[in-house]
């Protein structure tokens, strides 16, 4: 449509393929392209040694987190912003996901780095079976469902010494390469950085797919897709192991970065953050689930750095709040998914939106 | 095995009996809600909490009697459950399904944090309430609090049972929760009826939660009961109060079960784990759980 | 976390207000102030703050003060993996932790980055430094704590009871069992524990679960009547143990309760009453509040005033001090560094901190073994009254609620009990 130095002004896709383009013009793909790379160069003075650090690790360990999380993020963003069925139980998949990895490499010791794909497949199969309820019932029940399937597999997690090593846990290796060890979260960030890439590409393909299309049919309106021919057994079943694909390489990714893995990480209230990232980045929303990704994980950071500077401060003193500054900053995340809910429902992904038109539009706002 | 132990079985199930009712309870005021506004509400067992404490702190911290105590929690939680849904729920009318449960978990993370805030960590014990704390009933020792909430529980039903047939609020509310649109063109007040069902559900969920509350202490943790109440509620069908009732009792049976099986077998934590697979089987061969309407769409 | 916060502050305030001097020595202090163990952990936490606070106020350590921050990670692994990567990138020298959650995710980071992690987590686990024990999941060469392992003070308890048996049995065979979560925390001396009740004669009964979150355990109280339980050892924390011990006494459950040193404290005689009564538990101190020696005058001291503090609170002062005298020890030598902490630590026998004589045991870590403490403090619960109403303190004074020690048992130092 327009070069380089020019974006449109509104909508003016002419042809299908148009319509069906990962990225809406050349800036945006080489935005992204050269973010990438940026993202990649920022670890290369500490793992070549020059003596300087671009970012140092606490710094490191935050990308690499939103790296994994985002993944499993993205896979639950599928199941319920893009096909409309709820669960709140993934993070036991992404728990099985991380188990599974060690668990291989234990059992075979293939290496690491084709542990973490064979664990996501691993992952689906379980997801499959986990999702075959969904067959069945939908909406609240299903809903309900995958929260017992959180407390079953978390007891199975507990309970299966061949698998898990049961509540001791167990020890997962550093993924090596050619005998190149990635141990420092600054070399485990390209891993990380890869399979984000790879894994995010790879959604928005899908949902410009055929299968993808057929999905997002199931969320609007389930009698309609079925009459319009799309098997919905099979496409709720399906989400389900998308779903949990994703979740077990976030999981796989999580346990070779953490070295240990342990039942008891896997909550349902960490499941309840990963619908809190889908949601505060936006249902439905690849981009969004990053976005949703890096508010969570930011926000006990954002929230301890401000406590911690309130912390005997006017403020503090004022109001005596003392140890009550401990329990706002846990109410936050709480009051960051009423409050988005209330007041921002298609998330921050819609906020990004309205950035982009602005600019897009500026400086005539009409 | 030549001795089953049925004096064992026995005791279990008058427990389980018990315990049911009271998941009963928890998942009537759960029901309510879901019937009369669609809305699952997660944050079911910090209401419980926060009844528990409140009541608590009318106890100690004003040294009032039970009997004040208890009525004046109730006020307390029936302002605090129309403020809710009108504050918080009420503009989430029409949102997402999956927008309206993440706004309820919200709120029980805040709630949560607030009652650790309010009332500290550490659990707190209840003033002796009853002259004697166990009583003598059927050959087995079942503590006082239990026989009140039981009582307490079946004055609730009958009161439901009243208020939904006769009352006209309570013919408002069934006629709401059959079709919203139809209720509101005849002149129901769909808002006041979603606020005063959380009101009830507030209101029952503070029983249970100083039952719960006398027999274990107050803490945080009493919330986990909330979860608890899912497997009920399903067994019984989402939308149906005498189905929560039954539910809750099976659910309560079924758990003391396990344990006896659990004495035999060794498998170890089959009360806290056998509740969610029996959720899911139930899921599988009748979603609408025993009671439960059908739901039935046309295009 | 810290790094944001130091940017923050000084972004906004330009001063430098608090921005640590180049010389003082940074030290991380990961708490639950606020999660599901808080009700044990702020007491401990406390005991840790006022420490290293007393400590500052009086000189320092080697001269230097100590520049430490306790974060509440409210008990989930991700943050205190966020919290450590923060510190570390700030050089600490060592960190002061607490639970199962945050130690076991962090043994192989402290490993890599050499940095002295004392934790409350007391895991059977974390005493192996090297690997080589018989039966040890791993190295946990970085791992310090201060108390005996849940493993040693489950089978102080054992020996205890055997010799309890040996005295007020009635000569037949006692049944032991296991109560806890199927949870890492209260499985960790499962085993080791249960191996040990049966070489002592014993017969162990199968484990029974309880949650960690209290609810009614009625039913458990009716399995151990069922079983003929004679011990049953409680390896939850506080709040579930009010529970249990509430469920209990309604089913008229006639059983020797045992205690992990999480499960019961003065807190759980309070809540639960006269149910609480004769509850014996594991203790790592060698005194409590209310006793009166030299060690306890600092401990007050380092309390700051005469308000009743719980056997936590005094663990979590010897946890502190063991590290900020390891500290000291390492300047004296040298740089202070991780691995000379760590080095003055596995160096020193049967020492106790400066000033703390009569509070913390004698302990001993070496390069091979880092069980410190082979020595068990039991003690038993007496609770005579009504508790209703009324603050620790006052039924500690009036001696409605005492804490009075029964025996202190000594572990033989197995070598097939490393890392176990």
């Amino acid at each position: 449509m327009a070069g380089a130095a020019f974006r449109p002004s509104g909508d003016f896709r002419t042809s299908y393929a148009a319509d069906t383009t990962i990225f809406d013009d050349a800036f945006s793909r080489r935005f992204v392209i050269s973010l990438v790379i940026v993202l990649a160069l920022i670890p290369i003075p500490t793992v070549f040694g020059w003596g300087f650090d671009i970012l140092d690790r606490y710094w490191m360990n935050l990308f690499v987190s939103i790296g994994y999380l985002s993944i499993a993020a993205l896979g639950l963003n599928i199941l319920v912003g893009f096909t409309g069925q709820i669960s709140i139980g993934h993070s036991a998949f992404f728990g099985f996901g991380a188990f599974a990895s060690v668990f291989i490499y234990e059992t075979t010791s293939i290496p690491v780095f084709f542990c973490i794909p064979l664990a996501g497949l691993m992952t689906a199969a379980v997801g499959l079976i986990f999702g075959v309820p969904a067959a069945r019932i939908k909406g609240l029940y299903l809903a309900i469902a995958t929260l017992a399937a959180q407390f079953i597999l978390q007891d199975f997690f507990a309970r299966a010494d061949w698998f898990s090593g049961g509540t001791h846990g167990s020890v997962a290796r550093p993924l090596e390469i050619f005998g190149y060890s990635f141990r420092s979260v600054h070399s485990y960030w390209w891993i990380v950085l890869a399979y984000v890439v790879i894994l995010f590409l790879a959604a928005t393909n899908l949902m410009r797919s055929r299968d993808g299309r057929a999905l997002i049919a199931v969320r609007d309106h389930y009698l309609s897709a079925e009459i319009m021919g799309v098997n919905l057994t099979k496409y709720r079943i399906l989400s389900f192991g998308i779903a949990s694909f994703y979740a077990g390489i976030g999981g796989a990714l999580f346990a070779h970065h953490n070295l240990f893995v342990q039942v008891e990480s896997f909550t349902i209230f960490f499941s309840i953050l990963f619908l809190g990232m889908v949601i505060i980045g936006g249902l439905g929303s690849i981009m969004g689930t990053i976005f949703g990704t890096i508010f969570i994980t930011m926000l006990p950071e954002a929230t301890e750095a401000v406590t911690s500077f309130m912390r005997g401060g006017a403020i503090d003193r004022a109001l005596n709040l003392g140890g009550g500054l401990n329990y706002l900053k846990e109410m936050a995340i709480g009051l960051a998914i009423i409050l988005f809910l209330i007041f921002e429902p298609e998330g921050l992904a819609h906020r990004w939106r309205q950035i982009k038109a602005y600019w897009k539009l500026y400086p005539f706002s009409y | 095995m030549e001795n089953l132990r049925l004096d064992f079985l026995y005791q279990l199930m008058l427990t389980g009996l018990i315990i049911g009712t009271l998941y009963g309870v928890v998942g009537m005021s759960f029901v309510l809600i879901y019937k009369a506004s669609k809305v699952i509400n997660m944050a079911q067992g910090e209401f419980l909490l926060i009844g528990a404490w409140i009541c608590w702190y009318f106890l100690i911290e004003y040294q009032l009697p039970f009997w004040i105590g208890f009525p004046l929690t109730l006020i307390v939680m029936m302002v605090f459950g129309i403020v809710l849904q009108v504050v918080v729920l009420r503009p989430l009318i029409g949102e997402p399904i999956i927008s309206v449960i993440m706004v309820t978990i919200g709120l029980s993370i805040v709630f949560q944090a607030l009652m650790k805030w309010l009332f500290g960590v550490s659990p707190q014990p209840y003033p002796q309430i009853f002259s004697s704390p166990t009583v003598d009933v059927l050959g087995a020792q079942i503590r006082t609090v239990y026989v009140l909430s039981i009582v307490v529980s079946l004055v609730i039903v009958g009161g439901f049972a009243w208020f939904f047939k006769f009352s006209k609020m309570g013919l408002a509310m069934r006629a709401t929760a059959f079709d919203q649109q139809a209720a509101q063109s005849l002149g129901v007040s769909v808002k006041s009826v979603f606020a005063m069902s959380w009101a009830i559900s507030a209101m029952v969920s503070s029983v249970a939660g100083i039952v719960v509350g006398v027999v274990n202490s107050v803490s945080s943790d009493l919330s986990f009961f909330g979860i608890k109440v899912f497997p009920a509620v399903i067994l019984g069908g989402l939308d149906s109060i005498i189905g929560a009732v039954v539910g809750g009792i099976i659910i309560g049976l079924l758990e003391h079960f396990a344990v006896y099986v659990d004495l035999y077998a060794g498998i170890g934590n089959l009360q806290q784990i056998v509740p969610f697979y029996v959720l899911v089987i139930i899921l599988m061969i009748k979603p609408y759980g025993l009671f439960g309407t059908r739901d039935i769409e046309r295009v | 976390m810290k790094r944001l916060s130091l940017t923050t502050a000084t972004a906004l305030i330009a001063l430098g207000a608090g921005v640590a001097h180049a010389q003082d020595i940074p030290v991380g202090h990961l708490a639950d102030l606020t999660g599901p163990t808080a009700s044990i952990g702020v007491a401990y936490a406390n005991g840790i703050t006022d420490t290293i606070n007393w400590y500052n106020e009086n000189g320092g350590v080697d001269g230097r003060l100590i520049d430490f921050e306790t974060v509440d990670y409210a008990y989930q692994a991700p943050r205190a993996v966020s919290i450590y990567q923060g510190w570390v990138a700030d050089d600490v020298v060592a960190v002061q932790g607490w639970g199962t959650a945050d130690t076991e995710a962090l043994v192989q980071f402290v490993e890599a980055d050499e940095v002295p992690y004392f934790s409350a987590s007391y895991s059977g686990a974390l005493t192996d430094p090297t690997g080589q024990g018989e039966r040890s999941a791993g190295a946990a060469p970085y791992n310090f704590f201060y108390g005996p392992s849940y493993s040693d003070a489950c089978r102080a308890l054992v020996q205890w009871a055997a010799a309890d048996w040996e005295e007020n049995g009635d000569g037949s065979t006692p049944v032991w069992v296991h109560m806890g979560d199927n949870h890492p925390y209260p499985e960790s001396p499962r085993v080791a524990c249960t191996e040990y009740a049966e070489e002592l004669g014993f017969d162990v009964a199968n484990p029974i679960v309880y949650t960690l979150a209290p609810g009614d355990f009625t039913a458990q109280c009716l399995t151990l009547n069922e079983i003929g339980a004679n011990y049953a050892y409680v390896a939850n924390i506080a709040g579930s143990t009010i529970s249990l011990l509430n469920s209990c006494a309604n089913t008229n459950t006639d059983v020797q309760f045992v205690s992990n040193v999480w499960g019961y404290d003065e807190q759980v005689m309070r809540a639960a009453g006269e149910n609480a009564d004769g509850v014996v538990v594991a203790v790592r101190t060698e005194s409590m509040w209310t006793d009166d020696n030299p060690g306890l005058e600092r401990v007050r001291a380092i309390a700051g005033g005469d308000d009743y503090q719980v056997l936590s609170y005094i663990s979590g002062v010897c946890s502190a001090a063991y590290m900020l005298e390891a500290i000291e020890g390492a300047g004296a030598d040298g740089d202070i560094t991780g691995p000379s902490i760590r080095t003055y630590l596995e160096s020193q026998t049967d020492w106790v901190p400066e000033g703390l004589e009569g509070v913390c045991f004698p302990s001993t870590w070496t390069a091979e073994d880092h069980r410190g403490l082979m020595t068990v403090a039991v003690y038993r619960g007496n609770v005579s009254g009504s508790t209703e109403g009324r603050e620790i303190s006052d039924l500690m004074a009036d001696g409605t609620m005492s804490l009075e020690p029964v025996a202190i048992i000594e572990l033989p130092r197995r070598p097939e009990w490393i890392g176990y």
